[in-house]
Parts: structure tokens; sequence; C-alpha cells
């Protein structure tokens, strides 16, 4: 088969997403790897300090502390909120589970992994949160 | 439902539609087209209509209101008037649209009428879908089943038996009625018109999920290219588009998982 | 035809499931346990509201480098990374920025070698 011969438009201008809400939200989801990589970047500089020693692992505390990191790290848990949101409901419609012939209910699914967060965090809790742990 | 019904639903239709123009909640809607007219002129304008509408006035009626009372040089596509021949795509304040299943009630203010998006235009209204149509032949959109179990025998034909689960499995994916709204609606077939996009890639995943069917070796090979599933990121408005409700997001999505196993068992058979 | 069979053929996306399949682990990772790890490790532990010795130097040492410490790093930092690489990747494409055969050398070459040296920090801290 011959390349097509139908007629192709140029590519659409970088701007294309500024002009719908739809599109606005779509980049919005794809941006929240952005400060999820500034939290991996700040874990691993805390795994270093943790292999250099007591002093540096206070030191990254401290560093962690400070405002402008507390603030990009608390957009990155809103971040990962809003990723959770987006992506747990793309879960059903990508992989529909089905058991026993019956399709489960998107809204199973979809909260069966909310729950996964939640009981994430109280394994945390558990691990981190109890004094005298 | 039963003649009588029938036949006065008929009756009523024709009513409406012979009085269209004067039945109660009657007013006057101002739309805009974007017009092309390559014979005259290379640019692009918009022309203003004003035109007399009522709660039942669908976008379509607004443009045969146009082409027969005010302006017959507008250009548009348009059949069954019924979401199904999927010929009266159109942008509706930027949103891909069926003519037919749009209302003016619907819309206060600005109705803005652009040709589909992301497709060459040809005049007005009408595009050019020849790659839309290229795409779709691409992914061998029918019943491939080359080496039947029994030999066809004209004495004793057999029918293919399909029980009603293995329909369920492919059953919201055939109701794509290749309208185009999907193509419009994806920014990736807008930045990159090579990309197979949402409709040929979603009745690919309906013959794929055929129990009848056998061609998806064949399939996979188109499925697995970069131009392919893997140029889907997920924007997911071809879905919410689609006046037939087909899901093809979803459907490019399985599809990734199908290409994903296809490539693996590609893998350990070498 | 068969022109276009060796051309199908020569493009098939081999590489592109990996990719996939490691964005869609590392999505459901960001998803599930990064609100948990963020909240407790980057808010509650800098504002000292965590009891004292829950990451004393002793107690984080003796929780990351260790087995289930490498599982958790492989969970929380190299899928969330190469989930990153992808998005970053189709975003930068999305905005036409780079080119695509570039950028994804960049940017899954750049997961893979912060994910070397997340899982490397633990295994010398194991060693140690």
């Amino acid at each position: 088969m011959d390349k097509s011969s139908s007629q192709r438009l140029p590519p659409l201008k970088r701007n294309w997403w500024l002009k719908h809400r739809f599109f606005k939200l779509y980049m919005l989801r794809e941006a929240t790897v952005l400060p999820l990589v500034f939290f991996t970047l700040c874990l691993l500089a805390g795994m270093v300090a943790l292999l250099q020693g007591a002093e540096s692992w206070q030191g990254w505390i401290a560093f962690m502390g400070s405002p402008i990191v507390l603030l990009l790290n608390l957009l990155a848990l809103a971040a990962s909120l809003f990723h959770a949101a987006t992506f747990f409901v793309l879960f059903p419609r990508v992989m529909p589970l089905r058991i026993a012939g019956h399709s489960l209910p998107d809204q199973a699914i979809v909260a069966g992994q909310w729950a996964g967060v939640v009981m994430v965090a109280l394994l945390f809790f558990w691990l981190l949160g109890r004094s005298g742990a | 439902m039963n003649t009588d019904q029938i036949t006065a639903k008929r009756v009523s239709a024709d009513s409406a539609s012979t009085n269209s123009i004067n039945t109660n909640n009657t007013s006057t809607k101002h739309i805009s087209v974007k017009r092309y007219l390559p014979d005259n002129s290379a640019e692009t304008f918009w022309q203003e209509y004003d035109l007399p509408v009522d709660d039942s006035t669908s976008l379509l009626d607004a443009l045969n209101h146009i082409k027969e009372q005010l302006d017959s040089t507008l250009s548009y596509r348009w059949s069954c008037r019924m979401a199904i021949c999927g010929s009266c795509g159109v942008m509706v304040n930027g949103i891909p649209k069926l003519g037919c299943k749009t209302f003016l009630r619907d819309y206060e203010g600005d109705i803005r009428i652009e040709p589909l998006a992301h497709f060459p235009v040809q005049r007005d209204l009408v595009v050019d879908m020849e790659i839309f149509l290229e795409h779709l032949a691409a992914v061998k959109p029918y019943l491939i089943d080359d080496n039947p179990v029994k030999p066809y025998d004209p004495q004793a034909p057999e029918t293919y038996q399909q029980s009603p689960e293995q329909l369920a499995r492919y059953k919201q994916f055939a109701n794509c009625i290749n309208c185009g709204l999907c193509y419009s609606a994806c920014p990736q077939f807008g930045l990159n018109p090579e990309f197979l996009g949402p409709a040929a890639l979603t009745l690919a995943h309906r013959y794929n999920l055929d129990s009848r069917d056998h061609g998806k070796k064949q399939r996979m090979a188109e499925l697995n290219r970069h131009d392919g599933v893997w140029s889907c990121t997920f924007v997911g408005f071809c879905s919410k588009v689609c006046p037939k409700h087909v899901d093809p997001a979803a459907a490019v999505n399985q599809g990734k998982v199908e290409a994903a196993k296809h490539t693996l068992i590609a893998l350990f058979k070498g | 035809m068969n022109m276009h069979k060796d051309d199908v053929q020569h493009k098939q996306a081999f590489d592109e499931p990996l990719w996939w399949g490691l964005f869609s682990a590392g999505g459901v990772c960001f998803a599930v346990l990064l609100p948990a790890v963020i909240l407790f490790i980057a808010v509650l532990l800098p504002l000292g509201l965590l009891p004292a010795e829950a990451l004393s130097y002793e107690r984080a040492s003796s929780l990351l480098f260790s087995v289930p410490g490498f599982l958790f790093i492989g969970a929380v930092v190299c899928l969330p990374l190469f989930h990153a690489a992808h998005r970053l990747r189709h975003g930068l494409f999305d905005i036409s920025v780079g080119s695509d055969a570039l950028n994804k050398k960049l940017m899954y070459g750049g997961a893979a070698l912060l994910s070397v040296l997340a899982l490397g920090i633990v295994v010398a801290g194991f060693l140690r």
C-alpha cells in the first residue's frame, strides 16, 4: 500500500490545551508528576543523609521543615490526591473486573482503591504515629 | 409499540415539522457559522444568521432552515436526522457535536458553528474524512476467519453461535456510527494525524473481543505501533463527546493491555 | 501490500508496553502509597508532629536499610519515577517541546538512573 495520499493538517499549536476546561484539567492531571518529582528528589536527599550519619539526618529534617520545601511538599500531597482521584476512575475502564460472569460495578472498584489509600495511611500511623513505638 | 401508537407518533411528528416555526415558545436565535468558499476566496469568514427557533429545534433543523430560507450557498452534510448515519458532525462552541442531536434550547448566548476540528475543510462545514477512513481500513474492522472449523456446506449451512455473555463483551464498542466526533475531540490526533485514533482503535478492539473473529494477530500488528494504541494518553475527551456512549478511551486503553500481552507472547516465542 | 507488511512489522513498538507497564504500576503506587508517605515523611516529620523516636536516626536506618526498605523504595521512588517520566515525555510532546525520540531517552534514562541510585543507597546502607 502506498503512503496515503489524503491531506494532512499541520499539527496543533502548543497552546491547544488552553482552549477548553476539559483539556486544562487533563494538563493539570499530567502536571501532578512535577511536585511528585520534587518530593522524590527530597526523599533521595534524605536517603543520602541517612547514609552519611545522624548529623546529616537531623540536617535533612530541618531542610524539610523550611517553609518553601514544606509548601512544595504540601502541593505534592494535594497532587497525589488529585492524581488518585483521576487515576482510580480510569482503572475499571482499562481493566474491567468480572467475577463469576458479572462485571464489578465501577464505584466498588473506585471505593476499593480509596480503601487502599486509607489502609496505607493506617499502616503508617501504626508504624510511626504511636508514641513509644 | 402497536400500530396506533406509531401512527399517532408520525402524525405528531409531521405536525411538529410543518409548524416547527410557529408553535409555542418561538424565539429568535443568533448563530454564527464559519464559512469557507474556496471558489471565492482562500480565507474563511464568520457569517451571522438570525432564525426562529422553538424548544424542538435541533442544530440540523437550524442549518436546514438557513439553507432553505436564508442562504442557499451554505454547505453541510446530513442524512438521517436521528444519530444513526453520523454525517452531521460539527463543532458547536468548540465542542464536537452531532447537529441532529444538539438542541438550540440548550444554548444561551453565542452559538458558534465550525467544521469538525483536525480534518481538512473542503467547503463551509464539510470536511475531508479520508484520513479517518484510511485509519479505519487499516485495522480490518470486519470478522476475519481464515480457517473456519468446518468448511461451508450449502446442504447444511452452519451459523456462528454466540452466547449473550460473548455478545456482552463487545456490544458497547459495536455502537460506533463513524461520525468522527472523537477524532475532533482527540488532541493526540490533532498533534499527529498518523495516530490511528479513537474510533479505529475501538473498532479493532470490538472485533478482537468478538468470539467469532480470529483476526486479532493481524490487527495487533497495527495496534502495537507507536501510532497505534501507544499514542493515546487517556485524555478521555473522545468518550465525553461520543454521541453513542461507546467509551472509545476505555477501548483504546484495553487495547494497550492486549498489545502488552501480545508483545510478551511474541518475546517468549522469539 | 508486502511493502506495507514489512513497514508495519518494522514499526512494532516493542518497548512501549514496558514503559506503559512501569507507568501504570507507578501510577498505582503514586495514588495508593504516596499520599501517606508524603503526609508522614514530608509534612508531619518536619513539623515535629511525630513522636520523637519514630524516625530517629537509628530507627530510620533500621527501617530503610533492610529488605522491606528495599521494596519500599522500589514502590515509592522507582516506580513513581517511571510514572513521572512517562507523563513528562508525553507532556513534552503535547506542548511540542523537543523530539519524542530524545525526550524518551532523557526521561526514562533519568528515571532509571535515579532508581539505581536509590536502590544502591539502600544496598550500601544494608552492607554497612
